[in-house]
């Protein structure tokens, strides 16, 4: 897309080819086109049951995406799963994302559907770095091991889960691969400064890892604390 | 006079019947079982943070080794997601040849299954009869792809090469044979009366249970509960092919026995149908040299002979993704294994882990 600006007759020839050879679906491959709204009546639903709750609703290639505020997260679960109309009683995937320069970094990922109206819906919530976010395991209790992994993965914690333990990491490890600045490679203790505090829990600053390669920025520096 | 007390017992890591490193602790009191307590994480390889560091053609063979006796399944999850991300619409051919693969690659999976499940449970003669027809599948790979196990069988936006020479009449033989074969395992376990002592009212997983679990696929048919992605939500053209979705009554480890076997008949006819209708033309559509799909998110799901396969792919617009996130059918069937398993004797552990089918790569990643 940048590159289109420096020269003016060969953006109109690139595209032509492309589009004669897939006459089928061509608008489709348009960023635009996919973002483009698609009827959602779970959506508008729970836009006028809770219209302060809800933040925005965006769309991708037929994807239906709310994002919510987190305070009342547990009703709004429970209407979705108990309505008559929506009846989200599945829920297929619970993930997180960390997108480091944002002001609340995390964003968790609900990705709900229907067994019996056959819809689907992903719910997004955003919290701050060691804030807790509300736990889904008592409206669908296949969120208590996602839940731990979101945990041990990328450290965020969820009020109210019943056994907020790491799982696939040992229980011993040191920080939470899955955020942006944990190094791919090398042993942690070589890039993650951390210290104990008096919660026994570890917290690691993470400003200070770094990365081989992928054009991250290297900058290890020795504090006094820890023993990195 | 006498003290009953509770103990607890640890199966695995290297246990031979929890097909893989799948650690359980298991609370008994006797022989009966109060409470089961899986550990995993013994095969993590951190396969998502991989994700982040690599192209999107480079995460397909890391695909292949999440679960890796369903690779093809991975793979056509995985190629269908960057292809929504990008609103790429893949030739119909290679649509066809793609549900020939996934539907053969079921069966392979569902012959391992039933061979080791039946291993478990002292039925050796079972284990060799279905790693002969296993053997026949996988030849077919071989000739397609030229690897056994993990394939990396598919590109973004349809398929590296076309069908080998005479590969749709080795098909055809096979879809010709296999029912009879099929018939041969159920004549010595469908009414073997040591089969169904050891799996009838085993296990038993109530359909709502299951759907709050999440559990997925033939676990979760085998408690009557509908929901078959290839019908509910129709993927690469399995729209095109009538099939039926087999549902069991009972939830117990018999009715997941006797769904699998009907959903190798139903691949069978799948594959049948694919063949009789497979039109010519191109198998990869255009796609750019250096894939990067513009920024977005998608949840792409495939049904994957274990369950519904996730993948949940954020793209910032580079050629790497940003997140990746593989759901694993495998992971939340598990999570349904102490509900399963309370109240049963321990030799009856190791049937529930065989009836639900998991593969450690895929729980673990």
């Amino acid at each position: 897309m940048a590159d289109e600006s420096p020269k003016a007759p060969p953006p109109p020839a690139a595209p032509g080819p492309e589009a004669a050879a897939r006459p089928a679906a061509p608008p489709a491959a348009k960023p635009d086109l996919l973002r483009a709204p698609v009827p959602s009546p779970a959506a508008d639903r729970l836009r006028e049951r809770f219209p302060e709750e809800v933040l925005e609703v965006s769309y991708y290639a037929g994807d239906v995406l709310v994002r919510l505020r987190k305070e009342r997260f547990q009703e709004i679960a429970r209407f979705l799963r108990d309505d008559p109309g929506l009846r989200f009683d599945y829920l297929s995937n619970l993930t997180a994302v960390h997108w480091p320069q944002k002001p609340k970094p995390f964003e968790i990922v609900y990705h709900l559907y229907s067994i019996g109206k056959r819809h689907r819906l992903t719910l997004k919530l955003e919290v701050q770095d060691g804030e807790e976010a509300p736990t889904a395991c008592g409206v669908w209790p296949t969120a208590n091991w996602h839940e731990r992994e979101v945990f041990d993965l990328f450290g965020i914690r969820f009020t109210g889960h019943p056994d907020m333990t790491r799982i696939l990491m040992t229980d011993e490890w040191v920080g939470h691969p899955l955020r942006k600045d944990y190094p791919l490679e090398g042993k942690p203790e070589d890039h993650v400064q951390y210290r104990e505090v008096t919660t026994a829990e570890h917290v690691y600053t993470y400003e200070k890892a770094s990365i081989r390669g992928f054009g991250w920025k290297k900058e290890v520096e020795k504090t006094g604390e820890g023993n990195g | 006079m006498f003290r009953t007390e509770e103990m607890d017992i640890n199966m695995g890591p290297q246990h031979p019947s929890t097909h893989g490193v799948l650690r359980l602790k298991l609370s008994l009191e006797g022989e009966e079982i109060t409470d089961v307590r899986p550990v995993i994480g013994y095969l993590h390889r951190g396969v998502e943070k991989l994700c982040e560091h690599r192209t999107y053609p480079m995460i397909e063979p890391l695909t292949d080794r999440l679960d890796y006796v369903a690779a093809i399944s991975e793979n056509l999850g995985f190629c269908g997601a960057v292809e929504k991300l990008m609103g790429v619409q893949v030739p119909p051919r290679a649509q066809h040849i793609r549900v020939v693969l996934a539907e053969l690659q079921r069966i392979a999976s569902h012959l391992l299954w039933l061979g080791t499940h039946a291993l478990d449970l002292g039925a050796m003669t079972v284990f060799f009869y279905t790693f002969r027809e296993r053997e026949m599948i996988l030849d077919l790979f071989e000739a397609f792809c030229g690897a056994r196990l993990t394939y990396n069988s598919m590109r973004i936006g349809g398929l590296l090469e076309d069908l080998p020479r005479g590969w749709v009449d080795r098909v055809r033989h096979f879809v010709k044979i296999f029912p009879s074969r099929e018939k041969e395992y159920e004549d010595l376990l469908t009414v073997n009366r040591i089969w169904m002592g050891r799996t009838k009212g085993v296990g038993i997983l109530k359909p709502e249970d299951a759907i709050a679990l999440g559990v997925s696929g033939p676990s979760l048919r085998g408690s009557g509960v509908d929901y078959d992605v290839r019908k509910a939500q129709p993927y690469s053209s399995y729209d095109q092919f009538p099939f039926d979705v087999p549902l069991g009554t009972n939830g117990d480890t018999y009715d997941r026995y006797v769904v699998r076997m009907e959903e190798m008949r139903q691949s069978c006819r799948i594959i049948q149908q694919a063949l009789d209708r497979l039109p010519e033309g191109e198998v990869r559509a255009k796609v750019p040299k250096y894939i990067k799909p513009p920024a977005g998110e998608v949840y792409h799901v495939v049904e994957s002979p274990r369950g519904e396969q996730g993948f949940h792919i954020v793209s910032t617009g580079g050629e790497m993704p940003y997140r990746m996130r593989f759901r694993s059918p495998s992971f939340v069937n598990l999570q349904a294994l102490p509900m399963m398993c309370r109240g049963q004797l321990i030799a009856d552990v190791v049937a529930v882990i065989g009836s639900i089918d998991i593969v450690l790569g895929d729980v673990d990643r």
